[in-house]
C-alpha cells in the first residue's frame, strides 16, 4: 500500500470511528458500587428534569445509601425521550425497576396490574399526612399506588417584564383573559425582533392535549368525554372558542408556527424568544437554573382564561409520584427507601422545594411548613403566587388515556393553523375519541374504576 | 460454460459415493446451523409468538384475554394506519429515486476521476453513513430551527421569512427526507461503484468506437449490466424508507398533524401509548403483510435475470 493511501485509510477510519462514538454510549450505566455487594438491591430509574431536580435525587440516593447498610438503591437516569419505551420494553420482558417516577394519573396503571399498592408495605400514619389534593391524584379504588413527591401546576403565564415595560405596559400587571392577552401582543409586537414571539405555547399535538385539559374544564365546562366514559363529547362549540384563541395568536403571528423548545421547557423565554410564555411552574426554576439573569424580570400568574375567572379550572396539577412495579422482587427494601425519603424527615426534602425556587408544592403539610420558613422564600415572590393564587383553584390531571387528550391536541392544532375549521377538526377528534372509546372498551374501564 | 450446464443438468452422470454426499450435507448443515439458530430465535420464534399475541388483549401484567381478530379489526378500520401507510409510500417517492440518482450519478463521477479524487470522493460520500441517526437528527433539527437555525437564516438572506421545516405539513415530510437521503447515499453510492467497476470497458470501447454517446453507453450498456444491483438498491431502499422511524421520531414525533408520522412510527407511537399491545403488535403484522406485498410486485415488475457473456 502506497504511504498516502495508508495516511488517507487511516484518516478516514479515524473520522469514521469518531462520528459513530458520537452516536454511541449507554446512558446511567455506572461502574458497579462496593455497597450494593453485601445489601438488598433496588433499582430506580428516574428521568432527566431541571437541574436542582436531578442534583436532589443523586443527591437523595448517595444519602440513604450512607444512612444505612440493609438496602442499596441504584440510580438510574434514563432520558426523557426514550423513556415510554425503555419502561414498557422492561415490563414486557419482565425486568421493569422496582420503583420508578411517573407524572400523570395511576389510574390505567393500577388498573392494569402494573402497580404494587403501597399500604401493605409503608405505615398508615405516614399516608396520614399527605395533603388532599396529592392523596386525589395517588390513589385508585381508595389504595395508595404511588407516594406523591409534590405538587405542581402544569400550566402558568410567565412574562418578560422588561418588554412589557418597553411596550408601554404595566410590567406588574399580565394579562388575564385572552382579549387582553391579544392586547397585550398588539403593542408587543412592533418591538419584536426576526425570529421573536409574543407568546409561547404548546406546538405539538401532545404538549396541546395535556397542557388544555383545565381550559377544556373551564370552557366548556366538561372534558371530551361523557361522564361514564361511553360516548365522545368533543363537539361543544365552547371547544370552537378555545381553538379559535390559538387561531388568532396564530394567524396574527404572535406565536410561532413550529415550537420553539421542548413542551415542558422554559428556554424560549430564557433565550429572550417570547414575551410570554405558557408553561408549569417547574419553569421559573428552570430559569433560576439556567437563565439566572432573567429571574428578576420574569414575573409568573395564572394562565388567562376565556372570562378572567381565575379561580375556576385555571391548570392541572399533579406530576410526580414513586412507584413500585408489581413485580418488584424487592418491595419491602423499596418501600424503605420511599419512607426514609418522602415520608419521613422533612428536611431531606427541603433542599428539594428550596433549589427548585419553590416553585412546588409539597405532598405533605409538614414539609410545606419547613420549606416556607427557609429564608430563601423571601426572594421567592412566584412563591405565593404558585401557593395561593394558582394551586388551589387546579384540576387533577385526566384520568382517561392519553390518546384521548392527543386527539384534541390534535384538533386544536389544525384548526389553529387553519388546516381545518375548528369545527371539522372537533370533529375528527370526536371521531378518533370515540375510537379510543370502542377500541379500549372505556366505559367497562371507568365502570371498574368507580367500584370500590 | 455449456460443460457446467451437462454437468448440472444430470448430476446422476458421475458416480458419487453416498458416503461422501452424506459428510458433504453434514458439513453444510453444520455450517448453516448457526445462521439458522440465530434466525430462528431472534426472527422465526419471536415472528410466531408475535402472531400468536396479536389475538389478545395484552397489558404484561394482566392475565391476555383472547379477543379473536378484534386488533386486525381496529387496525384495519383505522383510517390513520391507511394514511401512515400511503404516507410511507409517498415518503419511498421522495427518497428512493433521488437517492437512485444521486447515487449513480456520484458513482459514475467517482470511476470516471483520478483515483486520489475517487478516494476523496468515496470516504465523502461514505461518511454519513456512520454518522448515528439521532446525531443526524438532531443536527437538521438545528438546521430547521424556526428561530435561529441556519436554513431560516439563508432564506432571510434573499428576503424570505421564516419557514416552519418541522412545524409546517407542507414541508414537514420533505424536511424528513434530505436527512434520510444524506444518510443512506454512502451506501448505495459505494454499492454502485462496486457494480460499475464490474461492467467489462470492452463494452464501452466497442460502443465508442461506434460513435455511441454518454447517454447512449448508460442506457443501452450501463443500466442494463447493473440492473440487477439497481433492483437490489430499489428494494433495499424500498424497505429501508418506508420503515424509517428513527428521523420522525427524534426530530417531529410523527407531527404536524401526523404529516410525518411512517408506518413503523405509527405502531411505535401505539406501542408506548396504548394501554394493551394487542393493536400495536396487528398493525405490525399488517405491516409486514403490505410491505411483502409490494416487494414482490416490484420484483415481479424489475424481473431480475442472470448476466449472461
Amino acid at each position: 500500500m502506497r504511504r498516502r493511501t495508508l495516511l488517507t485509510t487511516a484518516a478516514a477510519g479515524l473520522t469514521a470511528a469518531s462520528l459513530a462514538a458520537c452516536g454511541s454510549g449507554t446512558p446511567g450505566q455506572k461502574a458497579e458500587d462496593s455497597r450494593a455487594k453485601s445489601r438488598t438491591n433496588v433499582e430506580f430509574w428516574g428521568s432527566v428534569f431541571t437541574t436542582p431536580e436531578n442534583a436532589w435525587y443523586k443527591k437523595v440516593v448517595e444519602d440513604f445509601n450512607d444512612a444505612q447498610e440493609d438496602v442499596f438503591v441504584n440510580y438510574t437516569v434514563v432520558p426523557a425521550d426514550a423513556w415510554d419505551q425503555k419502561l414498557k420494553a422492561a415490563q414486557a420482558a419482565g425486568n421493569a425497576p422496582d420503583m420508578y417516577i411517573k407524572s400523570g394519573r395511576l389510574d390505567t396503571d393500577a388498573r392494569t396490574g402494573l402497580l404494587k399498592p403501597l399500604d401493605d408495605l409503608i405505615e398508615a400514619k405516614v399516608f396520614d399526612e399527605i395533603t388532599d389534593q396529592a392523596k386525589e391524584v395517588s390513589q385508585y379504588q381508595g389504595k395508595w399506588f404511588g407516594f406523591p413527591l409534590l405538587l405542581e401546576p402544569q400550566v402558568t403565564l410567565l412574562w418578560d417584564k422588561d418588554l412589557f415595560e418597553k411596550a408601554g405596559l404595566d410590567p406588574e400587571k399580565p394579562p388575564t383573559t385572552w382579549h387582553e392577552m391579544f392586547q397585550a401582543c398588539e403593542k408587543i409586537a412592533p418591538l419584536l425582533k426576526n425570529g421573536q414571539f409574543c407568546v409561547g405555547t404548546a406546538g405539538d399535538p401532545d404538549t396541546f392535549g395535556w397542557t388544555t385539559v383545565a381550559a377544556q374544564q373551564h370552557v366548556a365546562g366538561h372534558l371530551p368525554v361523557s361522564d361514564d366514559w361511553s360516548k365522545a363529547d368533543a363537539m361543544d362549540p365552547k371547544y370552537e372558542d378555545l381553538i379559535g384563541f390559538y387561531k388568532t395568536l396564530q394567524e396574527n403571528k404572535w406565536m410561532p408556527r413550529q415550537p420553539l423548545g421542548a413542551g415542558n421547557s422554559a428556554q424560549p423565554l430564557g433565550e429572550g424568544k417570547v414575551a410570554m410564555l405558557s408553561q408549569g411552574s417547574w419553569a421559573m426554576s428552570e430559569i433560576a437554573a439556567d437563565y439566572p439573569d432573567k429571574v428578576k424580570t420574569t414575573g409568573m400568574a395564572p394562565w388567562v382564561q376565556n372570562d378572567g375567572d381565575l379561580e375556576t379550572s385555571i391548570s392541572t396539577i399533579g406530576n410526580m409520584k414513586w412507584l413500585i412495579d408489581a413485580k418488584s422482587k424487592e418491595p419491602e427494601a423499596t418501600a424503605t427507601f420511599f419512607t426514609w425519603a418522602l415520608g419521613g424527615d422533612p428536611e431531606v426534602l427541603k433542599p428539594f422545594f428550596v433549589d427548585t425556587q419553590f416553585t412546588k408544592a409539597p405532598a405533605r403539610q409538614k414539609v410545606t411548613d419547613v420549606v416556607n420558613k427557609d429564608p430563601k422564600s423571601k426572594d421567592a415572590p412566584w412563591s405565593s403566587v404558585v401557593f395561593e393564587d394558582i394551586v388551589p383553584f387546579c384540576v387533577p390531571e385526566s384520568q382517561y388515556p392519553f390518546d384521548i387528550n392527543a386527539a384534541l391536541g390534535d384538533a386544536i392544532q389544525s384548526g389553529m393553523t387553519g388546516e381545518a375549521s375548528p369545527k371539522d377538526a372537533l370533529k375528527k377528534a370526536n371521531t378518533e375519541i370515540q375510537k379510543v372509546i370502542d377500541r379500549e372498551d372505556l366505559a367497562k374501564a371507568h365502570k371498574e374504576m368507580e367500584s370500590k | 460454460m455449456s460443460a457446467l450446464r451437462e454437468a448440472a443438468a444430470a448430476p446422476d452422470a458421475r458416480p458419487v459415493r453416498s458416503s461422501a454426499r452424506r459428510r458433504d450435507s453434514l458439513m453444510a448443515y453444520i455450517m448453516l446451523a448457526p445462521v439458522l439458530v440465530l434466525l430462528g430465535t431472534f426472527v422465526v420464534w419471536p415472528a410466531i409468538q408475535a402472531i400468536y399475541l396479536s389475538f389478545f388483549d395484552w397489558s404484561f401484567y394482566t392475565p391476555s384475554q383472547f379477543v379473536g381478530v378484534k386488533n386486525y379489526a381496529d387496525v384495519l378500520g383505522d383510517d390513520r394506519f391507511w394514511q401512515a401507510i400511503g404516507r410511507g409510500l409517498v415518503f419511498v417517492v421522495m427518497t428512493v429515486p433521488v437517492s437512485l440518482v444521486l447515487s449513480f450519478l456520484i458513482a459514475s463521477l467517482a470511476v470516471s476521476v483520478s483515483r486520489r479524487v475517487s478516494t476523496l470522493l468515496k470516504i465523502s460520500i461514505y461518511i454519513p453513513s456512520v454518522i448515528s441517526g439521532v446525531i443526524a437528527s438532531i443536527t437538521f433539527v438545528m438546521i430547521y430551527d424556526y428561530s435561529g437555525g441556519i436554513l431560516n437564516a439563508l432564506i432571510n438572506v434573499v428576503g424570505l421569512p421564516n419557514q416552519a421545516w418541522l412545524g409546517d405539513p407542507r414541508w414537514a415530510l420533505g424536511a424528513i427526507a434530505l436527512p434520510a437521503v444524506w444518510l443512506g447515499l454512502g451506501i448505495s453510492t459505494l454499492i454502485m461503484i462496486a457494480a460499475l467497476l464490474d461492467v467489462p470497458q470492452s463494452f464501452y470501447e466497442a460502443a465508442e468506437l461506434e460513435g455511441a454517446s454518454w447517454w447512449q453507453r448508460t442506457r443501452y450498456i450501463t443500466v442494463p449490466q447493473i440492473k440487477n444491483v439497481l433492483l437490489f438498491l430499489l428494494v433495499t431502499g424500498f424497505v429501508a424508507s418506508i420503515q424509517q422511524y428513527e428521523l420522525p421520531l427524534v426530530m417531529t414525533a410523527g407531527g404536524p398533524q401526523h404529516a410525518t408520522e411512517l408506518p413503523n412510527l405509527f405502531i411505535f407511537n401505539h406501542f408506548r401509548k396504548d394501554t394493551y399491545v394487542g393493536y400495536s403488535i396487528a398493525a405490525a403484522m399488517l405491516l409486514f403483510a403490505v410491505l411483502g406485498s409490494i416487494s414482490s410486485v416490484i420484483f415481479r415488475i424489475v424481473n431480475s435475470e442472470k448476466l449472461v457473456d
